[in-house]
């Protein structure tokens, strides 16, 4: 029987308008936005390897050992993924005076976008009247007459019409996958094949819940028209109002000092060390006095003893004085060892306030991001966000692994760089060093080959969110089922 | 009779359970987006006081309190401008943001609930006010009184739509007496006309996706069809068009990356240095003017391309209401691309006149800007953004119009 209510489920939707329209949209979004960005892709592509050539041949001219920090290179290739999703790094606008301001009013169209927004719209356009419309028209009850559960009406209901919505869908993703296999631009090794798998499925665990979502409501609604608004209300406050709300609630939330707060603290902090210096230095010289007595008294005579003014009066009395008699010797090296490591002490004390102030900082940022990024979840589209965007390297984690990739690089070429220094300076051991310094022959140099995270280690972090989007899946289901057990069927 | 059936519209929209819904959607909505980011104005305004105070910065210019009802490009423009002697002007903008996750999703303030939110509900407000009444037979029997269709698509549209922009402005007008009651804020007289414009071609926009609901009612023959329609044709203006538009630009405009630019401008500053240090002091100058005419036609070639980029890019994305409407907005807030353009030329005469300036003559000049008046965003190209909503609007309706003289009631 759940066969066909499947099949029954099934054929009623592809014969349905919305389901041509929506194989149409989704055929002609999908493959001219992924035929356009293989193209964008080719073009950074060859603009990347472009400034690779620039860099090359700039070090070959004029690497001078002075000038090596401002020459490293360490460019950053586009994302192998860029042909379906558009990196976060590309949307970033704040960098230079030149750049491009229209993607910030107006957000690149990628597949991120044909998943979150149109796919979820037509999930719910599927789904809102499955249950309200066949009652509406009537052939609800006819079937609930014949001896058939509603789990199994309900079971075939979500398998039948899944399967019909993503048609369009998977049929789309295979005509621009086509594309980019056959592009010559575009080499994806297994990885990128495995990647792209897992984004389907997840794209898949995505477009159910709003599947889900559209059910559930219809089988708590009595009518089409009351179903499709609350559909709507509810896809508008979990796809445009809560991912984007979010980072504002925990910043309000959380709240991270401001720069001028910052930098009034990092004020204050050293006012405070200024102050305390001569109360300190005060105690030392106390201390001083009660040990040696007359000798610190016949020191101070000079004008030492006054921390202030150390230097300022008759060194060369005192050295004559300490070659004379090497107990006052012994007091003046005491007394200078004891201040030098009260002023290091009083520096390491500022540095630790300092750092302790930038780590706060980081430590209350990080603490915003995660409470930000949480409170997102709740909204099915932040969750599909974070597990494709890390899942193909497109995302905040992607950029901080290549933040990382290239400060290990280029560590790397500095050791190189400064081997090559030492070698070209012993060849010129009895030469001045000219300005700007030698030049060096670093033709041999470590390249930067930027290496995908590890699969493993993008799964670990985004399973957790995959889960959450699973969940909803088995909430909104469960929910549904609720709602049509107690479903007056008239 | 056309008062009667405005008031039949207004009522029954005023009972129906989708007004409600929308009601609340827009009003929590409207309130929350200004309450959030008048806080993202205050840092604003936090973070200017700190770059101002930067002795190397050019050019800085105030936060405006009309960025807490569209952002647009608020963050690029109050950016602190450095300049020197190179061609190159840097940029620094301590950043109050230190929440990754604002890279992942969109600002929501006024205008992303207009575009995007209010013109949803506009579209649920009219995609059934031909086709429903026609489902539930009423449209029959209305028909078969002394009554003209002119007269009553007229009414159905003016009723329709004062019932749903009635509740807009309610909920604009609380959000703005919250802000304009807070002591960060002061707003000035041009400041008020412009949200003034604001709020004008705010109507005009969701009149536009209110003419195209009843359109696509007066094109269909049930309430379902209907909304699929209105959605997919919503989907479609308000997301693909002007997202493929800044595309398909990049198609048609060939422009090198910006990495590309800024790594060539560094390296012609080491090269500038790397010459300099082998030359005789006498061809330092030389080589300074040349390197730096070299990166002005770098720049200027640069440039010409964007420009033309984002020229080409508006056009596209105007073929889409909300392209039209964001471009218009943003503009008459102060916080758009016209803007931004105007300001970065500003820069660039202020360092030109810096880099030139003799110390002798006095204190260097301090850079000053004021943001467009409402006649100078309308000359920039604001006039003809609202033209085209008006456009969008007669073309709509018009549509509506010569439809329901043809529909069959029955």
């Amino acid at each position: 029987m759940l066969k066909t209510i499947i099949a029954r489920e099934f054929l009623d939707n592809i014969l349905n308008l919305r389901f041509m329209i929506g194989l149409v949209l989704c055929l002609i979004i999908t493959v001219a936005c992924i035929v356009i960005l293989a193209h964008d892709y080719r073009q950074e592509l060859a603009d990347y390897n472009h400034r690779v050539n620039l860099q090359e041949e700039f070090l070959s001219k004029f690497a001078l050992a002075n000038w090596i920090n401002q020459m490293m290179p360490g460019q950053k290739p586009p994302e192998r993924f860029r042909p379906l999703i558009i990196g976060i790094s590309g949307d970033e606008s704040l960098g230079s005076f030149d750049d491009n301001p229209l993607p910030i009013l107006f957000p690149h169209l990628d597949f991120l976008f044909i998943v979150t927004i149109i796919m979820s719209l037509l999930a719910i356009l599927f789904s809102y009247d499955a249950v309200t419309g066949e009652r509406q028209r009537g052939t609800l009850r006819l079937v609930i007459s014949n001896s058939i559960s509603r789990t199994t009406i309900l079971f075939g209901k979500f398998i039948g019409g899944t399967a019909s919505l993503l048609i369009p869908f998977i049929l789309s993703l295979l005509v621009g996958v086509l594309y980019i296999n056959l592009n010559p631009n575009i080499q994806w090794d297994s990885s990128a094949w495995v990647e792209l798998a897992l984004l389907t499925a997840a794209s898949i665990t995505f477009i159910t819940v709003f599947y889900l979502l559209g059910l559930m409501v219809s089988t708590w609604s009595r009518y089409s028209a009351v179903s499709i608004l609350n559909c709507l209300f509810l896809w508008v406050l979990l796809i445009l109002v809560i991912p984007n709300v979010c980072p504002y609630i925990s910043a309000q939330l959380r709240r991270v000092p401001s720069i001028r707060e910052l930098e009034r603290r990092g004020e204050e902090i050293k006012r405070a060390w200024i102050e305390a210096g001569p109360p300190r230095e005060k105690e030392v010289v106390e201390q001083f006095r009660g040990k040696y007595g007359r000798l610190f008294s016949q020191f101070e005579a000079l004008g030492f003893g006054k921390v202030q003014e150390e230097q300022s009066d008759n060194p060369e009395k005192v050295e004559k004085l300490a070659a004379a008699d090497p107990q006052f010797k012994a007091m003046v090296d005491a007394f200078r060892g004891e201040l030098a490591r009260v002023g290091q002490e009083r520096r390491t004390a500022l540095n630790k306030a300092m750092l302790k102030l930038g780590a706060d900082l980081n430590t209350k940022a990080a603490a915003q991001t995660r409470l930000a990024k949480n409170l997102a979840g709740i909204s099915p589209l932040a969750d599909f966000v974070y597990v494709a965007r890390d899942l193909t390297g497109t995302g905040l984690r992607s950029l901080k692994y290549f933040g990382e990739s290239k400060r290990e690089y280029r560590w790397r070429f500095r050791e190189y760089a400064s081997g090559v220094e030492t070698a070209v300076e012993a060849t010129h051991k009895n030469e001045p060093t000219p300005e700007g310094g030698w030049f060096l022959d670093l033709r041999d140099h470590p390249r930067f080959a930027f290496k995908e995270e590890a699969l493993k280690d993008k799964l670990g972090e985004v399973l957790p969110y995959w889960g959450i989007l699973v969940l909803f899946n088995v909430v909104f289901f469960v929910a549904a089922f609720a709602g049509f057990m107690r479903y007056d069927v008239r | 009779m056309l008062k009667s059936i405005i008031r039949k519209e207004i009522l029954n929209n005023l009972l129906s359970y989708k007004f409600s819904i929308i009601i609340i959607l827009s009003t929590i909505l409207i309130l929350v987006s200004i309450f959030v980011m008048y806080r993202d104005y205050c840092l604003a305004l936090d973070n200017y006081e700190i770059l101002r105070q930067e002795s190397e910065s050019v050019a800085v210019i105030r936060p405006t309190p009309l960025s807490i009802f569209a952002r647009g490009l608020e963050e690029n423009l109050c950016r602190s401008y450095g300049g020197g002697s190179s061609a190159r002007i840097g940029v620094s903008s301590k950043q109050q943001s230190v929440n990754d996750l604002f890279k992942l999703f969109t600002a929501l303030d006024l205008l992303y609930v207009v575009k995007v939110i209010l013109s949803l509900c506009a579209m649920l407000f009219a995609f059934d006010m031909v086709s429903g009444e026609k489902e539930i037979g009423t449209l029959r029997q209305s028909m078969s009184n002394n009554l003209k269709r002119p007269i009553l698509i007229l009414g159905k549209w003016i009723g329709g739509f004062i019932s749903f922009i009635l509740p807009f402005f309610i909920a604009v007008l609380l959000g703005t007496i919250f802000v304009t009651l807070s002591p960060m804020v002061e707003m000035s007289a041009r400041n008020w006309a412009k949200l003034g414009l604001f709020l004008l071609s705010s109507v005009v926009y969701l009149a536009v996706f209110f003419s195209l609901g009843l359109l696509i009612s007066c094109l269909t023959h049930h309430s379902s069809a209907s909304l699929v329609f209105s959605l997919f044709v919503w989907a479609i203006f308000v997301f693909l068009i002007p997202n493929l538009g800044n595309i398909l630009a990049h198609q048609l405009v060939r422009i090198p990356t910006v990495q590309r630019l800024e790594l060539r401008l560094e390296q012609s500053s080491v090269r500038r240095d790397f010459e300099k240090h082998r030359a005789d002091e006498s061809q330092h100058g030389r080589i300074d003017n040349r390197i730096r005419a070299e990166n002005e036609k770098l720049l200027d070639d640069y440039r010409n391309r964007l420009n033309r980029l984002v020229k080409v890019s508006q056009n596209i994305t105007r073929m889409s209401p909300l392209a039209a409407f964001t471009l218009l907005a943003t503009d008459a807030m102060g916080t758009g691309v016209a803007e931004e353009r105007r300001l970065k030329r500003a820069v660039l005469q202020h360092r030109d006149i810096i880099r030139d300036w003799d110390d002798e003559k006095g204190d260097r000049p301090v850079f000053s800007y004021r943001r467009s008046s409402v006649k100078e965003v309308l000359d920039q190209g604001g006039l003809s953004n609202f033209l085209i909503l008006i456009l969008f609007n007669v073309l709509f309706f018009a549509g509506a119009y010569v439809t329901f003289l043809r529909y069959d009631v029955r």
